[in-house]
């Protein structure tokens, strides 16, 4: 009802602006959501990088000890 | 089977994150701030996960120096590192929050200036840990540096109780309240990044397991 009367009171103008401001808004969220989304995804990435580094790590000094003779 | 579990809880939080997201496109604008409102659905599960995380890291840090059992140490790195980029993650939803909300992207206020000096601490944590070798040493060292950290912690929670800041007071423990549709989803999407938060510490776990060992082959290395 409340928006009912604005509207009816609302110039053209004050409408176009009103809806610029909404898609600016929804601009601003959908920014907002994909940071979270990217910055829990490039810390997976970065987990996975490092996870196959040290496994690599590993396999060589394993390799490494399995050749090494003892003295 | 400990990565199956993994796997399932991973998947799980995915699903309520999806679920969550979903829910709350669909509910209405907030009366005075519009659709930018629906950014507290990220950006206060993140700072309840990242301070949850920071709560972890002080107790695991204690356990350590009193036990000096390695595997309280492991803990408080792990759930370091994870609180850290959830942190990042509240600074920045926040940071845009607030471009709409007050028409500036930042403002030291008390509230954010301590959570950014918490992010910094936690980030010299870490650096910390990379400049020590020795890993006794470097376990309790981090260890006072962590509980020295987690001083901050408090602060950052009560700075809006504390002191008159350009951060608005808490919706549910400041006098403010939400629809109960609102509530509910909000509750799950917290549950949902703690989920994510226990998945990522258990997969930081496993990797300082990693290092253990690769720690104890190089000590075989060079004894041979």
């Amino acid at each position: 009802m409340v928006y009912a009367l604005m509207l009816w009171q609302a110039s053209p103008d004050d409408v176009v602006r009103e809806m610029e401001r909404l898609q600016r808004n929804f601009g601003f969220l959908n920014s907002g959501l994909w940071v979270a989304w990217l910055i829990l995804v490039v810390y997976v990435l970065l987990m996975v990088g490092r996870e196959r580094k040290l496994k690599r790590e590993i396999a060589g000094l394993k390799a490494m000890l399995e050749d090494k003779p003892r003295g | 089977m400990r990565d199956k579990m993994l796997y399932i809880a991973g998947a799980l939080a995915l699903i309520l994150l999806a679920r969550d997201i979903y829910l709350f496109t669909g509910f209405p604008e907030e009366v005075n701030q519009g659709v930018i409102f629906k950014i507290i659905f990220f950006h206060v599960p993140m700072a309840i996960t990242a301070l949850t995380c920071a709560t972890v890291a002080f107790a695991a840090s204690i356990l350590f120096l009193v036990t000096k059992n390695f595997q309280f140490d492991a803990l408080a790195v792990a759930v370091t590192e994870v609180g850290l980029a959830f942190l990042a993650g509240n600074l920045i939803t926040g940071s845009i929050w607030g471009r709409v909300a007050w028409g500036i992207w930042w403002a030291w206020d008390a509230r954010l200036t301590s959570a950014l000096v918490c992010w910094l601490l936690y980030a010299g944590y870490l650096m910390l840990r990379n400049a020590i070798e020795e890993p006794t040493q470097r376990a309790t060292f981090a260890a006072v540096f962590s509980i020295f950290a987690f001083l901050d912690v408090p602060i950052v929670v009560f700075s809006i109780k504390w002191w008159r800041t350009q951060h608005p007071a808490p919706v549910f423990w400041g006098g403010g309240s939400m629809p109960h549709d609102w509530a509910a989803v909000f509750g799950w999407q917290v549950l949902a990044m703690m989920l994510v938060g226990v998945v990522f510490t258990a997969l930081r776990l496993r990797q300082e397991q990693f290092q253990r060992e690769i720690d104890s082959l190089r000590r075989m290395a060079h004894a041979l």
